[in-house]
């Protein structure tokens, strides 16, 4: 039996990527960091605030997504939404994890 | 006294590039409130809710490394290799070199025995201690710069190297030293002739050899010279074996017979030379000093070419 650290690396491993899928793709509506980590989460992407903060920010940077300051409302918030860059990324990235799951599909189908 | 998210958000803007700092901290404000008003309205306290909410953050440094999207190490992987095989290599000869030659210096300047010990280890440490700050510093710079990215060297299989062959560095060192002391040998017997520390009247160089011996020894003695670097350069291409270490037994015989013979002879030193010395009783010590040099020598190498042929036969087997 592997021990629990290693167990816990190789899910993030596997799962590292999917949150950048995730953001692109939720975020074609534009949201700001905490609501979008509650939404993430009741969709069922486990991921730590101190992890998606810094990453809007590096999309960003990456001109996958845009951002804007809404001051209307009491709390001034960072809005997030996705740029035709961060949308084409997006579709690749979802083509990419089909053809993911379908070789796994293929990989369990093979094992039996 | 300042909030506890106060403390957090400058604890974590304050290493990040100013132009950056004031969207963060207003950002992360924002964050850290909306976490607190949700874990309010779950039914903590005020207090309660700000301190499970940064301690859900965790450690501003790790959160600032992350934003700053920069590397939180000196040197990282990818020039980790470069910088160690590099600095091996410089550490490996430097240091030495510079100590020696401080030894050296001081040696010269005639300065007493501890100061010459002293001032080999200070400027072998000296050197250690810059070799390693200045690498360092090239490769941190390097590792910050924009010309980042790519790999100092691009690797292609042509950069492969050979497996070790055992011994095959020690071949090498004794190849090295081996061409060294035959060009040094053959460097010396010239310089004698054409500039001794000694002149004649007429402000011609007195030689230590005896003149005679540009006839015939002195040529035969550069042809042996010359045998002795092919077969130095033949021997570190296969190896030692059985053949090998008869032919340098051969080759060393063929030097220090006629040296001995000539040193008995007394056919070697200049006379003119040793009188111009003053040393009256040169006879009794040169000519058996002689006579050991050239026996000793041939005789040590040809031992020498035996056991490393039978080292290399057991390896072999």
């Amino acid at each position: 039996m592997v021990n629990d650290e290693t167990r816990t690396a190789h899910l993030q491993e596997l799962r590292r990527g999917t949150v950048v899928l995730a953001c692109l793709v939720v975020l074609r509506e534009p949201d700001y960091g905490y609501a979008l980590l509650e939404r993430l989460e009741q969709l069922g992407f486990a991921v730590d605030a101190n992890t998606l903060y810094p990453l809007l920010r590096r999309l960003e940077t990456q001109g996958l997504l845009v951002s804007d300051w809404n001051t209307d409302q009491a709390r001034p918030r960072k809005f997030y939404r996705t740029s035709p860059d961060g949308e084409a990324l997006a579709e690749l990235l979802v083509a990419d994890w089909h053809a993911l799951t379908a070789s796994i599909d293929k990989l369990h189908g093979g094992a039996r | 006294m300042n909030s506890l998210t106060d403390r957090y958000t400058w604890a974590v803007v304050r290493s990040l590039p100013e132009a950056k700092r004031a969207d963060i901290e207003r950002e992360l404000r924002a964050s850290v409130a909306d976490d607190v008003e949700a874990r309010m309205a779950g039914g903590a306290t005020e207090q309660q809710a700000e301190h499970d909410a940064l301690v859900a953050l965790g450690d501003p440094d790790r959160l600032a490394v992350s934003y700053a999207d920069r590397p939180a190490y000196l040197i990282g992987p990818r020039y980790y290799f470069d910088y160690v095989r590099l600095l091996k290599l410089l550490l490996s000869f430097i240091p030495a070199l510079a100590g020696t030659a401080a030894g050296l210096a001081n040696a010269i300047a005639q300065q007493p025995v501890g100061a010459i010990i002293a001032s080999v280890i200070t400027t072998a440490l000296m050197v250690i201690v810059h070799l390693g700050f200045w690498t360092t510093l090239v490769f941190v710079i390097l590792e910050r710069s924009s010309a980042a990215g790519k790999p100092l060297v691009t690797w292609e299989p042509s950069l492969l190297p050979e497996p070790p062959v055992p011994g095959r560095a020690d071949a090498r060192i004794e190849l090295c030293s081996s061409l060294f002391f035959l060009i040094a040998a053959v460097v010396a017997v010239v310089w004698q002739q054409v500039a001794s520390v000694f002149q004649d009247a007429a402000g011609d160089p007195i030689p230590v050899l005896q003149p005679e011996l540009w006839q015939f020894w002195i040529p035969a003695l550069f042809a042996l010279v010359a045998a002795e670097v092919v077969f130095a350069v033949v021997q570190y291409r296969r190896g030692w074996s059985w053949g090998l270490a008869i032919a340098n037994t051969v080759l060393s015989a063929l030097i220090a017979i006629p040296g001995v013979l000539l040193a008995l002879g007394d056919e070697i030193v200049n006379p003119a030379f040793v009188e111009r010395t003053g040393w009256d009783d040169a006879d009794t010590v040169l000519v058996p000093l002689i006579v050991v040099m050239f026996a000793g020598i041939a005789i040590w190498d040809s031992i020498l070419g035996f056991v490393k042929a039978r080292r290399a036969s057991r390896v072999a087997a």
